[in-house]
């Protein structure tokens, strides 16, 4: 009988082994009580390096930095007794030896010209996530090799996500752009070798720096590299994001909790319901809400069946990249299916946003057992077809085996998450970690492969859509009957019995879907094992009806920051056989 | 009449080699200098001397001709190349050697026509290549040997000159793949 | 069934041009078959008018040079590729008594040094686009055309040993008892995968390198010059299949059915090969594709021909 898994509670938790480290020493300002129940201790700016550098021992900890980001706090209200801060320089750290282990580190930041020791000698990872915050709240990290823009374009003036910066584009003057301006924005882009310390020749050979995007075949959306070649062999490259930034960070300060949940959706476009996961995760936290059984599980079959989606996706893009160009029509016909039942249970394809704060949208459509039980059916015989073709072909894994490797140390380092660490040999999956809806009471493998490299990745992914499909069959054998909205005040919207009987039945159904729930103050995270990696939102709450702060922290940002480290020395073939294998979507990156 | 195949083939012949002399972008003295080639192609062919003519484009203007393209356009020439060309074009450069070169004309055409005639038909009866084939590995094998020779030679440096020397890393990806 | 020369070569060019506009379709419909979908069906019966639809749009499309191009060549690049397959097929002979120079006695040397010939287009295209695209393309495109070339050959000394004479007619009258590709397997073999690499088609289509490099080595030609390369393409593909039929298939040889029939269905079944590795194999590495190249193909082209000199000797009389 599946059972609601309640939200774990602190002290059930392993023994926080990073907390232990920290909460004693002197450096500690105040150690937080969050909604979440991550441990979050409070830090001196010149104390912050060094406690952080202590954290990262001992080095079989493989402790990541697994986000890194800002929150304005000269607007809020409710912080309780929180040390005084204008920005606070929030570092998450996790633990992949201790299940569960999580830090959160907070550093208070004045609001006269905020600046911080950087972190990216300790975690490389920090680099973006450094530039990020310089980019959207000017922060200034003290000692980052290149402090620059990344998700604004380089001509921009302010720091975008600070409260006193415009939201909208009619608060400000009319946009036009003329001839002038936009020779500006064009040179203001044209790449300069030397300001990345690279050389323009050789001892005895010029290098070619050539544009790879953002209009490319291969970039899988709006994405440049520039690359240093030397022949057909990369000297070095340098990614360049912000293409597809459309300030979905900002957009949560503006939009109630509930009607949030689309913007969610177009996070990772492939991902569709996974994405509403870890927002109305946190929400739920926040509120205090405990979804029902039968909500918990139609989540979590909703969300394998769009990892199967996307995965199918990575798999068929994949083999095309390389080459190969008809396998992919193949996955999509599959993909097709897996629409139908979406659309069926949903009602939309790409977008469903059918998550809703306290449960589901709506109950499943009579029927829907044997449209998931067909396709469960269907699906493995091609599978199987898919290995013939795919991964026993000769070129496709000359191509891809030995390509792009990494180790596990390195990919901690880097932040990589999801398929890309478990290809590397490392067991480690959120759903069996830190178990969240009722993931804990379905069976299922965490595939791994040993080496690494791009064709182990493509192989892990297989084997994680093959595993999808046994969580949804348990689905659909065990899916319990009950409500699926949560009968709590703060559901949005309420259940059914629960509007428009009367006048006030009729008022808070109302005042919910239009002004949006009051979620009481407070900070929390929900973080899901998404299809391309580890998603986590982290919403602080002022007692508003709209978000003080939603914090994205997407699984593809780290990843992009990695391919400089394994494609130098590779030619370019290898390198679009190495973005194929990383499974990453623009907007999961750019936000 | 039927000289004109030859007459035109070596007009045509001789005012390529003029235009690949008087060009000032490297690339395009070189396709006239494949013109040239192909015209000296037809004029074998002209002579009854069919496998030479195909030899000539097949080796020459085919596979030596490629090479100097291929590498003249990794040398990225711009602009200054093409002014110095023209710099070097002025006559003070070319008034001596053509005056010298003509002198040589002039003496070759004299020594030929004091030459005593061939003794041999005087129709030209074509060369198939199995002729050709006899020959070579009859009387000339041994100037065949000695080409093989060499070739073996340019073989073996240009292994040794191309080898990767780098050190493979992990992220190269094998430079001599297994397909 | 003979004709006078002009004849001869006006329907030639007919057919071929045709082939080659028809292929435009006919390519699009076969990959669609074996990719799960529909390929163009709207325009007229089957969508074949599709062809003639695409043909319109691309001469009306501007005919643009870039600023930043050398015009000359950039214009003269396409001729050379369509040219030389054109002129290589006249030496192909469709049946006994049908061809332009089918008895030209170093017709097989001629069809090589076309091939060679037509590595001037790609390379020319490359230079004169001066782009770093076009550039990268067709280096990759002249490494390729010329190594392979070496192993085509090579590989078909194995037939001209057999048949005696580079003569193309003749090739195919020696073939009357046993096709050449069963004693030549190995050339057949190896001359395939030539003609695929020298053709750059997939998996051998690196200077155009669709996912890599945008268009490769035409990357800046856009209208009827674009078409051209297109249809020289095409063309290609028709050449090798009819080298193919031609030096180890039997040519018009085949019982029952009239010659030129027999040419034709063998030519249109290679075709359809081409169509599919096109749909179903990926793209090696450059790096890989030369290793192939001379790694594998040379020795086993080298090993072709000494066996089968070996062989011709043992068994020749006196």
């Amino acid at each position: 009988m599946i059972v609601a898994t309640p939200p774990r509670p602190a002290d059930l938790r392993a023994p926080a082994t990073m907390f232990a480290q920290v909460a004693h020493t002197p450096a500690i300002l105040a150690i937080e009580a969050t909604r979440d129940a991550v441990p979050t201790v409070w830090i001196a700016r010149q104390d912050a390096h060094a406690a952080l550098a202590r954290l990262k021992q001992p080095e079989a900890a493989l402790r990541m930095l697994l986000d890194l980001t800002v929150i304005d706090e000269r607007e809020r209200t409710h912080r309780g007794d929180q040390p005084p801060s204008a920005f606070t320089l929030v570092y998450h750290l996790l633990s992949f030896a201790d299940d569960g282990d999580e830090l959160r580190v907070k550093v208070p930041l004045p609001a006269d010209r905020p600046h911080a020791p950087t972190i990216s000698d300790l975690w490389p990872n920090a680099n973006w996530y450094e530039c990020e915050a310089w980019d959207l709240f000017g922060i200034v990290f003290d000692g980052h090799p290149f402090l620059r823009r990344l998700l604004t374009p380089p001509t921009w003036t302010g720091h975008p996500l600070r409260k006193d910066h415009y939201a909208r584009a009619t608060e400000m003057p009319p946009y036009s752009l003329t001839e002038d301006q936009e020779k500006r924005e064009q040179e203001a882009l044209r790449f300069d070798p030397g300001q990345w310390g690279m050389h323009r020749h050789s001892a005895n050979t010029d290098f070619m720096f050539l544009n790879l995007g953002p209009n490319h075949p291969s970039v899988h959306g709006v994405f440049r590299i520039v690359l240093q070649l030397e022949g057909e062999r990369i000297v070095d490259a340098v990614p360049d994001i912000g293409f597809h930034h459309r300030g979905a960070e900002k957009m949560g300060e503006r939009q109630s909790w509930h009607s949030y949940i689309p913007y969610t959706d177009r996070v990772d476009y492939l991902g569709g319901v996974m994405n509403n996961f870890p927002y109305v995760m946190a929400v739920e936290t926040l509120a205090g809400i405990q979804p029902p059984p039968r909500a918990q599980m139609i989540r979590v079959m909703l969300a394998e069946l769009f990892r199967i989606a996307s995965h199918l996706v990575f798999y068929g893009t994949m083999s095309q990249d390389v080459g190969q160009l008809s396998p992919v029509f193949y996955m999509f016909t599959d993909r097709e299916r897996v629409f139908e039942i979406i659309e069926a249970i949903c009602g939309f394809r790409m977008h469903p946003a059918f998550f809703r704060i306290g449960g589901v949208a709506m109950d499943l459509p009579t029927g829907w057992d044997g449209l998931v039980r067909t396709f469960l059916d269907y699906l493995p015989k091609r599978l199987d077809e898919y290995e013939k073709m795919v991964m026993r072909n000769g070129i496709f894994r000359a191509r891809t085996k030995g390509v792009g490797a990494y180790t596990v140390r390195e990919a901690i380092e880097w932040g990589v998450t999801g398929p890309g660490l478990r290809a590397c040999g490392l067991e480690w999956d959120y759903r069996r970690r830190a178990p969240y809806a009722c993931y804990d009471q379905l069976e299922f493998d965490i595939p791994t492969a040993a080496n690494g490299d791009c064709y182990d990745r493509v192989v892990v992914h297989i084997a994680e859509i093959r595993q999808s499909l046994r969580i949804v069959r348990q689905c659909v054998d065990n899916m319990p009957a009950g409500p699926i909205k949560a009968d709590h005040p703060l559901t949005t919207p309420p259940p059914r019995t629960r509007t428009m009987h009367d006048i006030e039945t009729l008022i808070h159904h109302f005042l919910n879907v239009s002004w949006g729930p009051v979620i009481p103050p407070g900070e929390a995270r929900g973080c899901v094992e998404a299809t391309k990696g580890l998603n986590q939102y982290h919403l602080v709450s002022d007692g508003g009806t709209m978000s003080y702060r939603t914090r994205i922290r997407t699984p593809s940002f780290p990843h992009l920051q990695m391919i400089p480290l394994i494609s130098r020395g590779a030619m370019i073939a290898d390198l679009i056989a190495i973005i194929g294998s990383i499974d990453f979507v623009m907007a999961d990156v750019d936000r | 009449m039927s000289d004109l195949p030859f007459i035109l083939f070596s007009l045509v012949a001789a005012w390529a080699a003029i235009m690949v002399v008087t060009r000032d972008i490297a690339v395009h003295a070189l396709l006239y200098l494949v013109v040239v080639l192909l015209s000296l192609a037809g004029v074998f062919f002209a002579l009854g001397a069919p496998f030479a003519a195909m030899l000539e484009i097949i080796i020459y203007a085919g596979a030596v001709m490629v090479l100097f393209v291929f590498v003249v356009m990794m040398l990225n020439l711009g602009q200054t190349d093409r002014d110095r060309e023209r710099h070097w074009m002025a006559p003070g450069v070319w008034i001596g050697p053509t005056l010298l070169s003509g002198l040589l004309l002039i003496a070759l055409c004299l020594t030929l026509r004091a030459m005593p005639p061939t003794t041999g038909s005087d129709t030209l009866a074509p060369i198939g290549p199995q002729t050709v084939g006899i020959l070579l590995y009859g009387p000339y094998v041994l100037s065949v040997e000695l080409a093989s020779f060499l070739l073996l030679a340019g073989l073996v440096s240009a292994f040794h000159i191309g080898r990767d020397t780098r050190a493979t890393g992990v992220n190269s990806g094998t430079a001599t793949g297994d397909v | 069934m003979t004709a006078p020369m002009p004849v001869i070569i006006g329907v030639t060019l007919a057919i071929l041009l045709g082939l080659a506009t028809f292929l435009t379709w006919f390519e699009r419909r076969l990959l669609g078959l074996w990719q799960d979908r529909y390929g163009p069906n709207r325009v007229g019966p089957g969508g074949i008018l599709q062809a003639v639809a695409d043909g319109i749009k691309i001469l009306f499309k501007q005919d643009w040079i870039p600023p930043f191009a050398d015009r000359g060549v950039f214009v003269l690049a396409p001729a050379i590729g369509m040219m030389t397959v054109l002129l290589s097929f006249g030496v192909v002979p469709v049946t006994a008594f049908w061809s332009i120079a089918g008895t030209l006695n170093v017709g097989l040397l001629f069809v090589l040094a076309m091939m060679g010939m037509g590595v001037y287009g790609v390379v020319l295209a490359g230079w004169a686009s001066n782009s770093k695209y076009a550039l990268l393309g067709s280096m990759r495109a002249a490494a390729q055309m010329i190594s392979y070339e070496v192993f085509m050959g090579l590989s078909v000394l194995g037939v001209v040993m057999q048949a005696g004479s580079f003569t193309m007619r003749d090739i195919v009258l020696a073939q009357s008892g046993l096709w050449f590709v069963v004693p030549q397997a190995l050339g057949c073999a190896v001359f395939t995968l030539a003609g695929i690499a020298e053709t750059h088609r997939l998996p051998f289509d690196l200077p155009e390198g669709e996912n890599e490099l945008g268009a490769g080595f035409h990357t800046e030609y856009s209208g009827m010059k674009f078409g051209m390369f297109f249809l020289a393409e095409y063309a290609g593909v028709v050449l090798v299949s009819a080298l193919l039929v031609t030096l180890y298939l039997g040519g018009w040889e085949g019982p029952l059915l009239p010659p030129a029939l027999w040419f034709a269905l063998k030519t249109s079944a290679l075709v359809c090969l081409f169509v599919l590795l096109r749909a179903a194999l990926p793209r090696p590495r450059y790096d890989q594709l030369m290793a192939l190249g001379w790694k594998i193909l040379l020795p086993l082209s080298l090993l072709n021909i000494a066996a089968t000199g070996a062989i011709l000797l043992l068994h020749a009389p006196g």
